[in-house]
């Protein structure tokens, strides 16, 4: 009893040193003055997704596991390739790219990962903002870029645009879904079990600049599941510019 | 008694890492007004606006950045002395920060830097290069420049500014993508290491 009343009294602190951050949260952004009409004959090449998936130690540690990893790609790459075709305008699938053209997407992939975290959780999260930022988000300007050595990507001279998606999934180990029903029972602080992040950009190929976010923390599916990872894909393309409603729009082939 | 010392230890240590979102505001930088960093008396004044990012990584430690410590991070260490570490300390038991000694010279702080981000952010892949003597804080120091890959998998480039001034270490750190980002913020940076000066 002694022990429970210690262990209460040491997450009511912690609860107390660190308020949850207010709910509103935004995942979507387009660049000032973009758009991109259905059908309007630009190119958009779509890279195959980045994919990473592991558990989450008790201590909240991301342990990768190859097995999943490779079922979520498959499973991702075979619903993005379901409903390329519902993203209107012409869909090219990057060609295959070995080498240093591989490692150099695989590094862009990282960035665009990189530069997703940092979008939400300087530009989509209000509470957090950056003070030099804070005039720009104000006046709902999106300025965020890879930088003009995209156009170096494989397949980017033939198209306008390029799809980004970066997966990283860490399911609860045992440990850590103990603990978060150990902390609920306590004082009640919210232990969250598992990451699920997706992050969708469409990035300008001459300037580098993202012209479309859609980037949550929190995502949807089970991307082990082809279910899951089709839930996951459409929930990662949701308002994609210039998408059809009807799933068999007239696009170019996806091959 | 112990038990249960280790389980509220590790309620904390697990609960921590969860609650990632300062609960402190940024600090704003504003070009031209100079500012003392890292609660030390080294002194600069930025030649454009900055944001100090809130929570400290370290005593002594500081960190500024343009769009985030994803894109891009500058990091003031001020007046490291013998026996203290760069960063706090995460876990001293089972991952112990290298400490600066009075023993250390500035030849091998570059290593001091490698050690500390190994066991800091469990970085597998490190290489130091280009280490020359260029005067800092207007007395002689070095200049170094590395590249590393944590765990999120995007190659990253470093560029260091340090001195020992009366046996105590002052360092500046630039860590950025070296996709885009290093170059885009490195003249920036190199104006606060201009800038700098000992009050």
């Amino acid at each position: 009893m002694k022990k429970r009343a210690r262990l209460v009294a040491a997450a009511m602190t912690l609860a107390a040193l660190y308020p949850q951050p207010a709910a509103a949260q935004e995942h979507t952004a387009v660049k000032a003055g973009f758009a991109l009409p259905a059908n309007s004959g630009k190119t958009i090449l779509v890279f195959r997704p980045a994919v990473r998936v592991g558990a989450q130690s008790t201590g909240g540690l991301f342990e990768p596991n190859g097995d999943w990893t490779d079922r979520a790609r498959a499973n991702l790459e075979a619903a993005l390739a379901a409903r390329q075709a519902a993203l209107g305008n012409i869909v090219l699938a990057a060609p295959v790219a070995f080498g240093d053209d591989a490692r150099l997407v695989e590094e862009y992939q990282a960035l665009f990962g990189a530069l997703s975290r940092a979008v939400i959780g300087y530009q989509f999260f209000r509470g957090n903002r950056l003070p030099t930022k804070k005039r720009e988000n104000k006046a709902g300007v999106f300025d965020w870029s890879l930088g003009s050595g995209v156009s170096a990507l494989p397949g980017a001279k033939d198209a306008d645009y390029a799809l980004f998606i970066y997966d990283k999934d860490a399911y609860g180990s045992t440990g850590r879904k103990i603990l978060q029903i150990f902390a609920a029972l306590g004082p009640g602080i919210p232990v969250k079990s598992g990451e699920h992040a997706g992050y969708a950009g469409l990035v300008d190929l001459r300037s580098g600049d993202v012209v479309w976010l859609n980037a949550d923390l929190a995502m949807g599916g089970d991307v082990r599941t082809p279910e899951g990872a089709q839930k996951r894909i459409g929930q990662l393309l949701e308002d994609f510019p210039g998408s059809t409603a009807a799933p068999a729009a007239p696009a170019a082939s996806t091959k | 008694m112990t038990r249960t010392r280790t389980a509220t230890l590790a309620l904390f240590a697990a609960a921590a890492p969860l609650f990632a979102m300062p609960a402190a505001a940024h600090g704003y930088r504003e070009q031209g007004k100079p500012v003392a960093v890292a609660a030390s008396t080294l002194v600069v004044i930025p030649n454009r606006d900055w944001n100090q990012l809130a929570g400290k990584p370290g005593k002594k430690a500081e960190r500024w950045t343009l769009d985030g410590e994803q894109l891009d991070q500058v990091t003031f260490y001020g007046g490291i002395a013998p026996g203290e570490p760069l960063l706090r300390e995460r876990d001293r038991k089972h991952r112990p920060l290298p400490k600066l000694t009075r023993e250390t010279l500035l030849a091998e702080v570059p290593e001091l830097l490698e050690a500390t981000y190994r066991t800091d952010r469990a970085i597998a892949s490190f290489t130091l290069h280009d280490a020359r003597p260029e005067r800092f804080l207007g007395t002689d120091g070095i200049r170094f420049a590395y590249e590393y890959v944590d765990d999120d998998n995007l190659p990253r480039r470093g560029e260091a500014h340090a001195a020992l001034v009366k046996g105590q270490l002052y360092m500046a750190t630039l860590d950025a993508p070296r996709l885009h980002y290093f170059d885009r913020v490195a003249p920036s940076y190199r104006a606060l290491i201009d800038s700098a000066t000992l009050r």
